[in-house]
């Protein structure tokens, strides 16, 4: 498998080879990591490519899943416009 | 032995290894996990208080190196306060030429300025608006991340997952630090734990005048860039900041308690979406992607606890910050390496803000603290 042809996040457009660069500076929780290369941090949150990214830093560094900072779910769960919050009665 | 890997703890490390000192950071979970990546990345010298004034004309020279040093991204884009009362702008003339008096460049200007620098907003309920152009923003990703490698690089010690338990006390003053992972030996620690130095200090009677107040803050998908500064809404104590990534960084101040927990609430997504898709009515289509809180550590005079402490021999704390200790930390961290190394801090005003200001009644008065 060549790691400089893989995509593992979709949204943020970052390669299998970036995540194995970043290990190897010495970056080993999925936290730092996220801010190191904006894996997460895209539209979907991290839903499709923080499960691959966690399996591949749990297999090259030999820290167990519990280990790796997995990042913390927040709200929204999926991406909401700002106009559902603004409502158009007279309320305030 | 610093506890804290915030911006402040590993900045303190950071100039602490400057001067040749090479360090041990400790951090209960990864460094940045406090508030420091939560913050709202904002950086000025305008306020209201010349401690502050000076601590941050000094930080604003050195995030310019850090830049350079650590490739940290760093901007001088400007804050931008909007006002649409007569009494804010009278107060806010009074702050802009007590600033100017210290070398602070902001200034009131019209609006078809403010349409300049914000070219798509509405400026229909505005009536003027100050603008600092010295003021910027930083990426708190880059500060930590960069200069928890350098630390390391150059071989000081930054613990993640490694929680202080205990301050030991020898005779003479300080003998170590009782952690999650075993008993680490010094006789200098620095607390750079935000409101957790309350709990830290406690068994040791003494009481840190620290309270965390939760505050709240969210951010959409990323667009073009739009505007530079970071802007205030004045009235409604609202900021909105965009991203190097282009993302809008929003937060806006709901009625809270200090110590309340954190919990999501409606009330702020309604209000801020309200207060700023009024302002850029495009920003009704724009998604929400993310929603956080944290805590503002406060204190009384809303201005940090730096220094030494009188009665403890090699304690010190740099703590408090009160919703600005991103901005500060490259100057409180330079200040406290200069009173661990050589006994005085470069930045005299600095004097001022040692815990004993609550015991000697010297508290410090500062009147704008945002969002
Ligand atoms: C929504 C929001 C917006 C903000 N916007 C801005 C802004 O625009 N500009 C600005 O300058 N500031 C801003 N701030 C404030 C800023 O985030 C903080 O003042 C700054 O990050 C302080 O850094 P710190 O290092 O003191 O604290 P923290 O980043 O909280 O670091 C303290 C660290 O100590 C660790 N710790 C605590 N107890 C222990 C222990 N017993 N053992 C080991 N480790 C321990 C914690 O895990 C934590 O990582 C904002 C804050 C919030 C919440
Ligand atoms: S795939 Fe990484 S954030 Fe969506």
């Amino acid at each position: 498998m060549d790691s400089e042809k893989v995509i593992v996040c979709r949204c943020e457009d970052v390669l299998l080879s970036d995540v194995l660069r970043a290990i190897e500076r010495g970056y080993r929780d999925l936290e730092s990591i996220k801010r190191l290369l904006r894996v997460g941090m895209g539209s979907c949150q991290g839903r499709h490519c923080l499960p691959i990214i966690a399996r591949v830093l749990a297999k090259t560094t030999g820290l167990r899943i519990d280990e790796l900072n997995y990042p913390s779910s927040r709200p929204p769960l999926m991406p909401i416009q700002l106009k559902y919050f603004v409502s158009d009665g007279n309320e305030g | 032995m610093i506890i804290g890997g915030g911006s402040v703890g590993l900045m303190i490390s950071y100039y602490l290894l400057k001067k040749g000192v090479k360090s041990i950071v400790i951090e209960r979970k990864y460094p940045g996990s406090g508030n420091t990546y939560k913050c709202a990345t904002g950086i000025r010298a305008s306020f209201t208080s010349k401690e502050h004034i000076a601590l941050m004309k000094r930080s604003i020279e050195l995030w310019s190196e850090l830049r350079d040093e650590l490739g940290v991204f760093y901007e001088r884009s400007g804050y931008l306060w909007l006002l649409s009362r007569e009494e804010d702008l009278r107060t806010f003339k009074t702050y802009v030429s007590f600033q100017n008096e210290l070398g602070i460049p902001t200034k009131i200007i019209d609006l078809s300025e403010v349409k300049c620098l914000a070219p798509t907003i509405v400026i229909k309920d505005l009536l003027a608006a100050v603008y600092d152009p010295l003021a910027g923003k930083a990426s708190p990703f880059d500060l930590i991340l960069q200069s928890w490698r350098l630390l390391v690089e150059k071989g000081c010690k930054v613990l993640a997952g490694v929680e202080a338990k205990k301050i030991l006390l020898s005779k003479k003053g300080i003998l170590g630090v009782e952690t999650s992972a075993g008993f680490i030996e010094s006789s200098t620690v620095v607390l750079a734990t935000a409101y957790d130095t309350v709990k830290l200090l406690e068994p040791l009677n003494i009481s840190v005048p620290i309270e965390p107040v939760p505050k709240h803050a969210f951010i959409t998908e990323a667009y073009r860039d739009l505007f530079k500064p970071l802007i205030i809404d004045w009235t409604t104590s609202s900021y909105i900041v965009q991203t190097p990534h282009g993302n809008f960084l929003v937060g806006s101040e709901i009625p809270e308690r200090p110590s309340d927990k954190l919990l999501n609430r409606l009330e702020f997504l309604r209000k801020a979406s309200k207060v700023w898709t009024k302002y850029f009515p495009w920003m009704k289509e724009a998604y929400l992607l993310r929603y956080w809180t944290g805590y503002y550590d406060m204190t009384p005079d809303h201005h940090p606890i730096i220094g030494p402490l009188d009665d403890l021999e090699g304690l010190y704390i740099a703590a408090g910050f009160s919703g600005h200790g991103f901005m500060m930390s490259p100057s409180v961290g330079e200040v406290i390496a200069d009173w661990i190394a050589e006994g005085r801090p470069r930045v005299p005003e600095a004097l001022n803000l040692s815990m004993s200001r609550f015991k000697k009644g010297k508290l410090i008065k500062e009147i704008a603290v945002f969002g």
